[in-house]
């Protein structure tokens, strides 16, 4: 249903070359899938999601690549067309549920927004179906509150509006950009829940982007890793986490403190930091950090290969050689 | 990674400040034209004797109310005396009183405001409120009132001036002492045990100082826009002392007979409260990165 | 929200109280004394008998509180006082002025903002270098340049060589409506300039903060158009520091007057005022004065009610 081909973003930068931030990123959202797009700051991801949106900021764009919905190629669109996709094809519930409702309006006054954006619909019926999207999303007495001003709901209870107005014209996709990274673990545990029914219930084809390793595996069918820029291990969630093809998603696992780990082990961080998009290493984006690393890592930058089942750009996967 | 000290590294990274903002300042090519034009102000009206092509007070009665030309370039006045050259002499007496009130403005601002700023608890608070209270009044109006009450002259212009401006310099000063008594060096230093108000007011004066001439450059463009007004009503410096605001007023009166009269001058007054309001606009960016 | 109302109420009356006070102590405080000028002379030829007598008229031989007190009871009554020179009160005076300061304020405010709103506005929907940076350079000459300077070189373009518009006068609005907006144009559009740079030095840059706001990319990710998106999300939202600084926009606008009045020879309070400072007419000064400090109080007042009908989070008291 969407369809990312080769995306790269590039980044104008003041009296220097510009940067490319996303450097060559296909992936495929079908209807009713959970995908899970997993990498640290920097890595990448959320551009992609902009990007996808059509929201890049003003400095950022896309270079090169295609994005289809629905077999229509979005990339090329009008300011005009785009908002038509927004919201009501593609939709994205971000990170920051305190500055992301207007402080101004009331919730149901944007909910019913939203929804008239994309229909025809009467007040009165708007706000009839306000109420009940945010009922739907878990809010107690939504015919109260729907009346209230974001001020007065917690970090929690924004997000499920959040939610309510980013699926209220039923898009076939939506986004979720570290949805719970503000939000408490209970919290968390529980709007993840309300998700997954809600998208079993529409049928809707999910990017779920975080930097929780465990999150996505628990939410997701299929992840993707990013590093660099780029994809560098695609495979079903399950079997990423299990066994990790690239060196990256191995180390990334490894670095998981879980309880029931021996508290005498040290952590096992990764060495060093993500490279900047201006910075990026030779040949491999990371092999400076790898344990496997070989001479030919610095120097060529990998394809994908297929390992076991998952799809990884390394020329020394972990566990041994091409499948 | 390791943490060293606070204390050591804040001590360090405290006075470095003042320089740094200066040369910072002079790299946004605004900045440094505006800085450069204030100078040739201060320099060509401090100078007047030396700039000036003619006397102030050579009257030319052959040649009243002349428009521009290459022997007069702002024209005549209507004794035929050169306007540039009464516009120079003007400019001194305008920057001297610009000048004057705003040093007094900012010194009685900044006793004001850091005794409000160390007075903490209710005598702190009722400084600040009478000091925004008169804050919220126009300058012209407040200065009218103080004119009234006690006349008008150069002298009365620059401390008129000055208590006039104070509540806004007291504000700033108030708060940016209150911002450097959280900073950690201040902590530092007093936990170290330095001993007395004035020890520690020798390590915090000097990094207020950057924000409060940043202020204190705005305070003056609007010193000489007051002044202006107040003497071009006849309510401010009085004859036969010429201010710019003065010029202005005759050529106001003459409005009918020569264009060039009042233009001139009023251009000037207009050039400088621009200039030294880009300037303090670029000081305040420079310092603060967040606001640019 | 009416609980917010009564408290700015409550300290807005407690203000307008201090402000008498101290505008009454500063016209006492005044070195010379009213009643000798009064009387034009100086001390030493003045009849004793007729300075007691003036004196006693003046209400000046009451003790200090006494005076403030009648002072006061007088204003509540409508009563402003007395001119010192002419035979007119106060209130007979102003009230003729009024309308000409009135009109002139009101004409002002109207177009400082019908140009300050929509350029702002644009300068944020359209990123155009040049028209941003034409945008900065309007608004920065706009407050730098002196609202006389203004006014004549309208004078001398718009009324003298065109000669459009009458440079001086005032017509009454009631007896002829056309004519009166004809010579309060001028002006009222030398003021208007202030005030639209004013605002648009505010608006401009909150207008830019805004834009990088979270919930105005929610608003754009609902699939909202950019003018809606300007126009409901963005700009309610970028006028609240503009409406907070609505206080010092008219501080300017009031001194701004005073001198516009002067230029282009309008009778109205400014000149009034700088009439009563010419004579020291201290009846028409204390009185003209407190009505100025009640005007900024007022002024405050409205401008947080606003506030709080505008923005919500004012309205609960800060549980951060």
């Amino acid at each position: 249903m969407l369809e990312v081909r080769d995306l790269v973003v590039e980044i104008t930068v003041h009296r220097r070359a510009p940067i490319r931030p996303v450097r060559g990123v296909s992936f495929e959202v079908r209807s009713g899938q959970r995908l899970g797009i997993v990498g640290e700051s920097g890595s990448g991801k959320s551009l992609t999601a902009l990007s996808l949106m059509g929201l890049l900021p003003p400095r950022a764009r896309i270079a090169s690549g295609e994005v289809y919905l629905r077999g229509r190629e979005l990339t090329g669109l009008s300011e005009r067309e785009l908002a038509h996709v927004r919201g009501g094809q593609i939709s994205t519930v971000y990170q920051d549920p305190m500055s992301s409702l207007n402080p101004l309006q009331t919730v149901g006054h944007q909910v019913i927004e939203a929804i008239c954006a994309h229909e025809d619909v009467g007040r009165r019926e708007a706000r009839d179906r306000a109420i009940a999207l945010l009922r739907d999303v878990g809010l107690p007495e939504p015919e109260r509150r729907v009346d209230d001003h974001p001020h007065e709901f917690s970090g929690g209870m924004r997000q499920r509006v959040m939610i309510a107005m980013a699926i209220c014209a039923n898009p076939d996709v939506l986004i979720a950009d570290e949805p719970t990274t503000a939000l408490d673990v209970t919290t968390q545990a529980r709007i993840m829940e309300m998700l997954e029914r809600l998208v079993d219930e529409r049928r809707l084809g999910v990017i779920l982007i975080t930097h929780d390793l465990g999150l996505a595996a628990a939410f997701c069918d299929d992840i993707h890793v990013m590093y660099g820029g780029r994809i560098v291990e695609s495979g079903r969630a399950a079997s990423v986490l299990r066994e990790p093809v690239h060196p990256y998603s191995e180390a990334l696992i490894e670095s998981i403190c879980g309880l029931d780990r021996d508290v005498d082990r040290p952590i096992a961080a990764i060495s060093g930091h993500p490279p900047l998009p201006n910075e990026l290493p030779s040949g491999c984006p990371f092999h400076p950090r790898c344990g496997y690393a070989h001479d030919l890592c610095a120097r060529e930058a990998p394809r994908p290969l297929e390992v076991r089942g998952h799809l990884a750009e390394c020329h020394f996967p972990v566990g041994g050689a091409r499948s | 990674m390791s943490s060293a000290t606070p204390a050591v590294h804040a001590d360090a990274a405290a006075p470095a400040r003042a320089d740094s903002v200066g040369r910072r300042l002079l790299r946004r090519p605004a900045a440094a034209v505006s800085a450069a034009v204030i100078l040739i102000l201060i320099v060509v009206t401090v100078g007047a004797s030396l700039f000036a092509p003619y006397s102030p007070t050579a009257a030319n009665y052959d040649l009243l109310f002349a428009p521009p030309s290459w022997a007069h370039l702002f024209g005549t006045d209507e004794l035929g005396r050169d306007l540039l050259t009464r516009v120079l002499y003007g400019g001194r007496t305008s920057l001297l009183v610009a000048f004057a009130a705003t040093t007094f403005a900012m010194v009685a601002g900044v006793a004001w405001g850091f005794t409000a700023a160390l007075r903490e608890g209710w005598i702190g608070e009722i400084l600040m409120r009478v000091a925004d209270m008169l804050m919220a009044m126009p300058v012209v109006l407040l200065g009218l009132v103080l004119v009234a009450a006690f006349g008008a002259s150069t002298l009365s212009m620059i401390i008129i001036l000055g208590v006039l401006f104070t509540p806004a310099t007291a504000r700033i000063a108030r708060s940016t002492l209150l911002v450097e008594l959280r900073s950690e060096y201040y902590l530092a230093a007093v936990s170290v045990g330095a001993s007395g108000l004035r020890i520690v007011a020798r390590e915090l004066l000097p990094n207020t100082l950057p924000v409060l001439t940043a202020r204190g450059t705005l305070v003056l463009a609007e010193v000489i826009f007051v002044e202006a007004s107040l003497s071009f009503v006849g309510l401010g410096v009085q004859p036969p002392d010429t201010s710019w605001g003065t010029l202005l007023q005759q050529g106001y009166s003459n409005l009918y007979r020569s264009y060039s009269y009042p233009i001139f001058p009023g251009l000037v007054i207009l050039l400088a409260v621009l200039v030294l309001n880009t300037l303090g606009d670029n000081l305040q960016k420079v310092m603060d990165p967040s606001r640019s | 929200m009416l609980r917010y109302i009564a408290r700015r109420l409550v300290t807005s009356v407690a203000l307008v109280f201090l402000g008498s006070v101290l505008v009454f102590l500063l016209m006492r405080v005044i070195p010379g004394d009213p009643t000798i000028t009064k009387l034009g002379g100086t001390i030493k030829d003045v009849n004793p008998e007729a300075l007691a007598a003036i004196r006693h008229q003046l209400g000046l031989d009451k003790s200090i509180p006494e005076q403030y007190v009648s002072w006061i009871a007088d204003m509540a009554h409508g009563d402003l006082g007395n001119s010192y020179f002419s035979q007119f009160s106060v209130t007979t005076l102003a009230g003729q002025r009024l309308g000409a300061t009135l009109e002139l304020a009101l004409m002002a405010m109207v177009i400082g903002l019908l140009i300050a709103v929509p350029a702002s506005v644009a300068g944020a929907i359209w990123p155009n270098r040049v028209l941003n940076a034409v945008l900065s350079g309007f608004a920065a000459i706009g407050i730098a340049i002196p609202t006389f300077v203004i006014g004549i070189l309208l004078i001398i373009g718009i009324g003298v060589e065109l000669e459009w518009l009458p440079t001086q006068g005032y017509v009454s609005f009631q007896r002829d409506p056309f004519g009166s907006l004809q010579s309060t144009l001028l002006p009222a559009i030398t003021l208007g300039i202030g005030v639209a740079a004013s605002t648009m030095r505010i608006l401009r840059p909150s207008l830019v903060d805004v834009e990088s706001a979270s919930f105005v990319r929610t608003a754009k990710g609902k699939g909202l158009l950019r003018r809606q998106v300007v126009m409901r999300h963005e700009l309610p939202n970028a006028s609240i520091p503009a409406i907070t600084a609505a206080g010092i926009i008219v501080a300017h606008l009031v001194g701004g007057a005073v001198i516009v009045e002067y230029v282009f020879a309008r009778p109205g309070l400014g000149t009034l005022l700088v009439d009563s400072v010419f004579q020291r007419d201290y009846g028409v000064l204390q009185a003209l004065v407190l009505l100025a400090v009640i005007v900024f109080i007022v002024t405050s007042l409205v401008v947080d009610i606003a506030l709080g009908f505008l923005d919500p989070r004012l309205r609960t008291k800060a549980v951060r």
